[in-house]
C-alpha cells in the first residue's frame, strides 16, 4: 500500500502554501511537525480532496494489484478512495445536537458501513476512546477532549487504509494523550496514518518516520532517532544571567530555560552555539530537532 | 448599558425580535381585513324565497373598508341626536336603504349604486352601538333590580354568603356609574386593541427571548467565568432586572402602540378619546369612570407592568434548571400547566382561584377590563381586576427579588443535574432508534428534529385551521339564485332528458303565470276573492323569477352544447359554485394565503439545511466521506421531496377537504371545458383528472421551491443569514406581490405557479402562462440541483479548470 504525494502544490493568489511537495507513505505512523502555517493543515486538506491542489498528484496504490503498482490519483478514485480514508480534521466539527453514539452511527453511514459492522466498531471505538459511559449525551455537552475523541472516533470507524490526523492530542489532558497516542500506535499495522501535530512528545514515541515542514516544503524525513541523532552535536546547556536571557534570545535558538542549582540554565540548539555550557549528546529529545529545523 | 448592548448584537435575537413586531404589524392589518373591520357587511337579499333545500345561498356583501368610511360619516349625523332617536333614524333609514337597493337590482339586472350599499352595511353596523349606548341605563337598572330581586331569594340572601356579597359587591359598582353619559364615536382603534390576542403571545415569546439572553453565559460555558467575576453577581443581576423593566414597557409600547396606530389609522384617526370609556361596547362592563383616553394610558402602564412580571417570572423559571434547555423544556412544562388552568378550568370551579390568579391573567391583561367577574375567596367575593391590579407592583418586586436573589446564590457547579440524568435516559431510547435509521432517515432527523422542522409543521398544521379555502360567491338577484338551483337540479350530462324536464318544468311555471292572469280576470269579474287571487299572485311572482333563472340555465345548456360541439366533448351542465368557491377568481386572495403559507413553511423548514453542516463544521468530514457528497446532497433532495409532500399535504389536502365536503360536487366526471372558468382548457380530461393534475402540479411545484431554498442554503455559512437569503428569494416577493400589490415582482413571486389556478382562469383556462412558469421553475430548480451536486464536489470542478 502506497500514497505518494508528487509535486504537491498548493497557492493562494501569490502565496504558496505547498511547494512542490514530493512524498511516499507506506505502511506506518508518520508525523508531520511543523510551526503554525507550515502547511501541515494544507497538506491533510489536499489528501482528503477538501481543497483542489494548484499543481501535482496524489496517487494510491491500496496494494491490490501486483501489476499496477503507480496507483491513481485519488481524484479519479473518488469515493473508492474516501471509503478507505478516515479523516479527523483539525476543526472540532460536530453535530452539537446528536449524542456521541447516534453521531458515530451517522458517519457509519456516510461511510457506507453495514450496521452490524457498525455497531460492533462503534461499541470498540467508543471504550477505546472512554466515551462508552457518556455515549448518550449530547456532543454540545461535551467538553473540547471528549469531543476530540468522539473525532478520533469516528475517523477510524471502518477499518480505513489510510488514516489521517490533524492535532488529534490537542485538548486532551496527559492521561488521555497517552491513552489516544497509545491507541494511535496500535493502529498502525497495516495502514497509512498521517499524524499533524505540533505537539512534538505526541509523534516521538509513536512514529515511524517523521516529516518536517516549514513554510509549506518538506525540509526534513526521517525515523524519530534518525533526525535525534543529527542534532548530537547541535545542542549546548549553559547557565545564563537573567538580564542576558533576552539577549541569547536574540542570537540562538534558545530551547527550555530551567532552574538548577540555584542558577538559571539555557538549553541551547543550532549549528553555531556560545562557548561554555556543555553538550548532552544524551539527553536530546525531538523537542530539539524541532528547534534545529523549524526553530527560526 | 453594556448588556443591553450585548444582548442586542447577537443577530438571531435582533432577528427574531424583528420578526416579531413585523408578524404583530402584519397579523393585526390581516385580523381586521378578516373581521370586516367590525363591521357586518351583508346586504339584504331582498326578498328570501329559498325554492329549494339544495343550495344554501349566501347575500352579497359590502366592501367593508369603503363601509367603514361610511360608517364614520353617519356616526357623525346621528353624534348630537338622542341614543333612542339615533336608533329610531337609523332603523329608517336602513329600510329606506333596503327599499333603494331592491329597486336597484330590478331597475339595472342586479347591479347595485356603490353608495347604497356603503350605506347599508354602515347603518346596518350602526343601529348595534346605537343600540347598546341607547340600551346602557337599562343594563345598569336591571343590575340594580337583579340585587333586589335575587336578595330576595333565600338561597340568595344568606348573610355573610358569597352570593349575598358578590350581588351587593356588583350592584354598589355599577352604581358609580350611574351617572357616566355614553356617546357614540369611532371605536375601532381600542375595540381592535383590546381583543387582538396575538400581540400577547408575541410580546411574551419577546420577553422569553431576553430572559434566555440573560442564560447567555451559560449556553457559552461561561457562567463559571462571569459567577466569578466581581460584578457578575448582584450588579449583573440588578442590571438584567433594570433592562427586563425597560425591554417590556419598550416592547409595550412597540407592540401595542404598533396596534393601536395601525388601528387609529384603519379606524378613522385619532379621535373620540374624550368620551367615558364606558361608550366603547367592549369597555361597558368596566366599573370605573375614566375617559377613553385615560383608560389607554392607564392600560399602557399596567400591559408594561404585567409585562415586566412576566419578563421576570420567565427568567426565573428560565434560571431554575442549570442546562438551558432543559430549563425551556421545565418552563415549557409550567406555562403550559397554567394555560390550561386558565383555559379549561370552568369560571364555576372551586379551583377557580387558579385560573384566575394565573400568568396568563397578565398575559391576556385585557380580558380583566372587558369582563367583570368576582371569585369566591372564603366566602368575600375579590374583583379579579382589582386583586390583579393591585398585586401587580408587589408580585414585580417579589419576583424581582427573586431573580436577583437566584442569580446570586445559584452557582454554576453546584447543580444535581437532575433532568440531564433524565435526558441521558430518554437519549439513549432514542439513540437505539436512530441507530436504525439510514442516511435519509438522519437526514430527516436532522432536518424536523435538530433543524426543529417539525416545529414548522406543527405551527403550519395549526396555520391552516386558520386559513379559509374558500369563499361565498354571493347572488345578485333571485332570478341568479334560482339559476343556480335549477343548475343543481339539472346538474350532469346534457342529454333529450335534460331538455325535456326543462321544458316541463318551463310548462309548469308558465301554468302558474297563466293561473295567475286567469285569476285577475275571474278577480276582476268578482269570480274570485282577494285572498286566492294573491296567492296565485305570489306563486306567479315566484314563477316569473324562476324562468328567469330557467332561461339562464337553457342558455349556459346551450352554450355548453356547442362547445360540446366544438371541442368533441359531451357536454356537462356544471354546478360552477364549488369551482368558483373555490378556484375561481373570487377566493384568488386565499389561494394566495394558502400558497404563501406553504412556500413560507417550506422555507423555514429547509433554509438552514445545507447551512447547518456548514455551520457546525461537519463540511470537511461529510465530503472526506465516502457517502458525504452526492449521495448525501441525493438525501438532502429526497428530504425536501418529503418536506414538500407534509406541506403540500397539510395545505392542499386541507384545500381539496374543503373543495369535496363543503360542497356538493357531482361533476367529477364531466370534461373540465365544462367548467366555465376551464373552457379553453386544451387536453380532453375529466373533471377529476384535472384535479389530480392539478395538485401534482402544485406538488411538483412546492418541491421546486425546496430544491432552491437548499441552493439558497448551500450559499450562506449562518443559518441566520441561510433564513434571510431564503426569505428574500421565495417569500417577500410573493409577499409584496400578493398583499401590497407590487405587480412589478410577479415574475419572481413563486406563490403565482404553485397557486397556479389564477394562470389558468385569467386565461380563462388556456395552460400558455402556466407553461411558461413551468419552463422557468423546471430551469431554476435544475440549475439548484446541478449547483447542489457541483457544489458538493467543487474540488473536482476546480482542478480540472487548473
Amino acid at each position: 500500500m502506497k500514497l505518494e504525494l508528487i509535486n504537491l502544490t498548493k497557492k493562494y493568489g501569490s502565496f504558496t502554501a505547498l511547494d512542490r511537495v514530493n512524498v511516499t507513505f507506506t505502511e506506518g505512523i508518520y508525523g508531520i511537525l511543523g510551526a503554525n502555517g507550515a502547511g501541515k493543515s494544507t497538506m491533510m486538506n489536499l489528501l482528503t480532496d477538501n481543497i483542489a491542489r494548484t499543481e501535482g498528484k496524489i496517487l494510491f496504490d491500496d496494494g491490490a494489484d501486483p501489476f499496477d503498482s503507480d496507483g491513481a490519483d485519488i481524484l479519479t478514485l473518488g469515493r473508492s478512495f474516501r471509503r478507505v480514508l478516515g479523516y479527523m480534521p483539525q476543526e472540532q466539527g460536530c453535530y452539537d445536537h446528536m449524542t456521541a453514539e447516534t453521531f458515530l452511527f451517522y458517519m457509519a453511514e456516510l461511510k457506507a458501513i453495514p450496521k452490524k459492522r457498525a455497531r460492533d466498531e462503534i461499541e470498540k471505538l467508543l471504550t477505546a476512546t472512554n466515551l462508552y459511559d457518556v455515549r448518550h449525551k449530547k456532543l454540545g455537552g461535551y467538553s473540547g477532549g471528549m469531543k476530540q475523541r468522539v473525532l478520533l472516533a469516528q475517523a477510524l470507524l471502518g477499518d480505513p487504509k489510510v488514516v489521517i490526523l490533524d492535532e488529534p492530542t490537542a485538548g486532551l489532558d496527559p492521561k488521555e494523550r497517552i491513552r489516544i497516542r497509545n491507541f494511535i500506535s496500535s493502529l498502525s499495522r497495516g495502514r497509512i496514518i498521517l499524524l499533524a501535530t505540533h505537539i512534538v512528545s505526541d509523534i516521538e514515541s509513536i512514529s515511524d518516520k517523521i516529516i518536517m515542514m516549514k513554510r509549506g516544503r518538506v525540509v526534513g524525513i526521517d525515523t524519530p532517532s534518525e533526525l535525534i541523532g543529527s542534532v548530537a552535536d547541535k545542542v549546548k546547556e549553559l547557565p545564563c544571567r537573567a538580564e542576558d536571557l533576552e539577549r541569547m534570545q536574540e542570537l540562538y535558538r534558545v530551547g527550555n530555560v530551567f532552574q538548577r542549582q540555584g542558577k538559571t540554565w539555557v538549553r541551547v540548539v543550532g549549528d553555531t552555539l556560545p562557548d561554555g555550557g556543555q553538550y548532552v549528546p544524551d539527553h536530546l529529545s525531538l523537542e530539539d530537532v524541532y528547534l534545529y529545523y523549524l526553530g527560526a | 448599558m453594556k448588556e443591553l448592548k450585548r444582548i442586542l448584537s447577537k443577530p438571531r435575537t435582533v432577528l427574531a425580535l424583528a420578526l416579531i413586531i413585523l408578524a404583530n404589524a402584519v397579523l393585526f392589518v390581516r385580523e381586521q381585513v378578516k373581521n370586516d373591520y367590525g363591521l357586518d357587511v351583508s346586504l339584504p337579499l331582498g326578498g328570501t324565497v329559498i325554492m329549494f333545500d339544495t343550495v344554501t345561498v349566501t347575500s352579497e356583501i359590502a366592501d367593508a373598508r369603503g363601509a367603514y368610511a361610511h360608517y364614520l360619516d353617519w356616526i357623525e349625523k346621528v353624534r348630537d341626536m338622542a341614543p333612542s332617536d339615533a336608533a329610531e333614524y337609523l332603523r329608517l333609514q336602513k329600510d329606506a336603504l333596503a327599499d333603494a337597493i331592491a329597486a336597484d337590482r330590478d331597475k339595472n339586472d342586479g347591479d347595485i349604486d356603490e353608495d347604497a350599499r356603503l350605506d347599508y352595511a354602515a347603518v346596518n353596523s350602526l343601529i348595534d352601538r346605537v343600540d347598546y349606548i341607547a340600551g346602557y341605563g337599562e343594563l345598569l337598572d336591571n343590575i340594580r333590580a337583579n340585587k333586589e330581586n335575587l336578595l330576595s331569594f333565600s338561597i340568595f340572601n344568606k348573610p355573610g354568603s358569597f352570593s349575598s356579597r358578590n350581588i351587593i359587591k356588583t350592584a354598589d359598582e355599577f352604581e358609580k356609574l350611574e351617572d357616566v353619559k355614553l356617546t357614540l364615536g369611532a371605536d375601532g382603534a381600542v375595540d381592535a386593541l383590546l381583543s387582538f390576542h396575538m400581540t400577547d403571545y408575541l410580546l411574551t415569546l419577546a420577553l422569553t427571548l431576553f430572559a434566555l439572553s440573560f442564560l447567555e453565559e451559560r449556553r457559552a460555558g461561561l457562567w463559571a467565568v462571569v459567577y466569578a467575576s466581581p460584578r457578575g453577581r448582584l450588579r449583573l443581576a440588578v442590571k438584567r432586572t433594570l433592562i427586563l423593566l425597560f425591554v417590556s414597557a419598550a416592547f409595550v409600547l412597540i407592540l401595542y402602540g404598533t396596534d393601536l396606530m395601525l388601528g387609529f389609522s384603519v379606524y378613522g384617526g385619532i379621535r373620540d378619546l374624550g368620551r367615558t370609556v364606558q361608550s366603547v361596547e367592549t369597555l361597558g362592563r368596566l366599573p370605573i369612570i375614566t375617559t377613553v383616553g385615560g383608560f389607554l394610558v392607564r392600560y399602557f402602564i399596567l400591559r408594561a407592568a404585567a409585562a415586566f412580571l412576566i419578563g421576570l417570572l420567565l427568567w426565573l423559571l428560565l434560571s431554575a434548571v442549570d442546562n438551558v434547555k432543559y430549563a425551556l423544556v421545565a418552563a415549557a412544562f409550567a406555562i403550559a400547566v397554567e394555560y390550561s388552568l386558565y383555559t379549561f378550568l370552568p369560571v364555576q370551579s372551586a379551583f377557580n382561584v387558579f385560573k384566575y390568579f394565573n400568568i396568563f391573567t397578565y398575559i391576556s391583561l385585557s380580558d380583566l377590563y372587558t369582563d367583570y367577574l368576582n371569585v369566591d375567596i372564603f366566602s368575600y367575593p375579590l374583583g379579579i381586576r382589582a386583586v390583579s391590579q393591585s398585586a401587580l407592583p408587589f408580585l414585580c418586586i417579589f419576583a424581582a427579588s427573586a431573580c436577583i436573589f437566584a442569580m446570586c446564590t445559584k452557582r454554576p457547579a453546584s447543580g444535581r443535574d437532575i433532568l440531564g440524568r433524565a435526558a441521558y435516559i430518554i437519549n439513549s431510547v432514542t439513540d437505539k432508534l436512530l441507530r436504525r435509521f439510514h442516511m435519509l432517515g438522519m437526514e430527516l432527523y436532522k432536518t424536523l428534529w435538530i433543524g426543529k422542522g417539525v416545529v414548522i409543521v406543527a405551527l403550519l398544521a395549526y396555520a391552516v385551521t386558520e386559513l379559509t379555502f374558500s369563499v361565498s360567491v354571493p347572488v345578485k338577484s333571485l332570478s341568479e339564485q334560482t339559476a343556480r338551483e335549477y343548475t343543481v337540479e339539472f346538474a350532469g350530462l346534457i342529454t333529450d332528458d335534460t331538455l325535456s324536464r326543462m321544458d316541463a318544468e318551463q310548462e309548469r311555471l308558465e301554468g302558474d303565470v297563466a293561473a295567475y292572469e286567469d285569476a285577475l280576470i275571474a278577480y276582476d269579474r268578482g269570480e274570485l276573492d282577494y285572498k286566492h287571487l294573491n296567492v296565485l299572485a305570489a306563486s306567479a311572482s315566484t314563477a316569473k323569477t324562476k324562468l328567469e333563472g330557467l332561461a339562464a340555465v337553457r342558455e349556459r345548456v346551450q352554450s355548453l352544447t356547442a362547445l360540446g360541439k366544438e371541442y368533441g366533448i359531451e357536454p356537462w351542465l356544471v354546478d360552477e359554485i364549488p369551482f368558483e368557491s373555490v378556484y375561481g377568481a373570487r377566493a384568488q386572495y386565499e389561494r394566495r394565503t394558502a400558497a404563501l403559507t406553504a412556500v413560507l413553511a417550506l422555507t423555514l423548514i429547509l433554509a438552514a439545511n445545507v447551512t447547518y453542516e456548514r455551520q457546525s463544521g461537519m463540511q470537511k468530514l461529510l465530503s472526506a466521506s465516502a457517502r458525504g457528497r452526492g449521495t448525501l446532497i441525493e438525501r438532502k433532495l429526497a428530504t425536501a421531496a418529503i418536506a414538500a409532500a407534509a406541506v403540500w399535504l397539510l395545505v392542499y389536502g386541507a384545500e381539496l377537504r374543503t373543495f369535496m365536503c363543503d360542497f356538493t360536487v357531482t361533476a367529477w366526471d364531466a370534461p373540465v371545458q365544462c367548467v366555465a372558468m376551464m373552457q379553453k382548457f386544451p387536453f380532453h380530461i375529466t373533471v377529476r383528472v384535472w384535479l389530480v393534475l392539478l395538485y401534482l402540479y402544485r406538488y411538483v411545484c412546492l418541491y421546486c421551491v425546496s430544491v432552491v431554498v437548499l441552493a439558497v442554503s448551500s450559499f450562506a455559512s449562518r443559518t441566520e443569514a441561510a433564513y434571510v437569503a431564503a426569505c428574500a428569494l421565495t417569500v417577500i416577493p410573493s409577499l409584496l406581490y400578493a398583499y401590497m400589490n407590487v405587480d412589478v415582482l410577479a415574475p419572481i413571486s413563486l406563490i403565482v405557479p404553485v397557486e397556479a389556478m389564477s394562470l389558468l382562469t385569467d386565461a380563462g383556462g388556456a395552460v400558455s402562462a402556466l407553461l411558461a412558469w413551468s419552463a422557468a421553475l423546471a430551469a431554476v430548480t435544475a440549475v439548484a440541483i446541478v449547483w447542489l451536486f457541483v457544489s458538493a464536489n467543487g474540488t473536482k470542478r476546480r482542478i480540472s479548470r487548473t
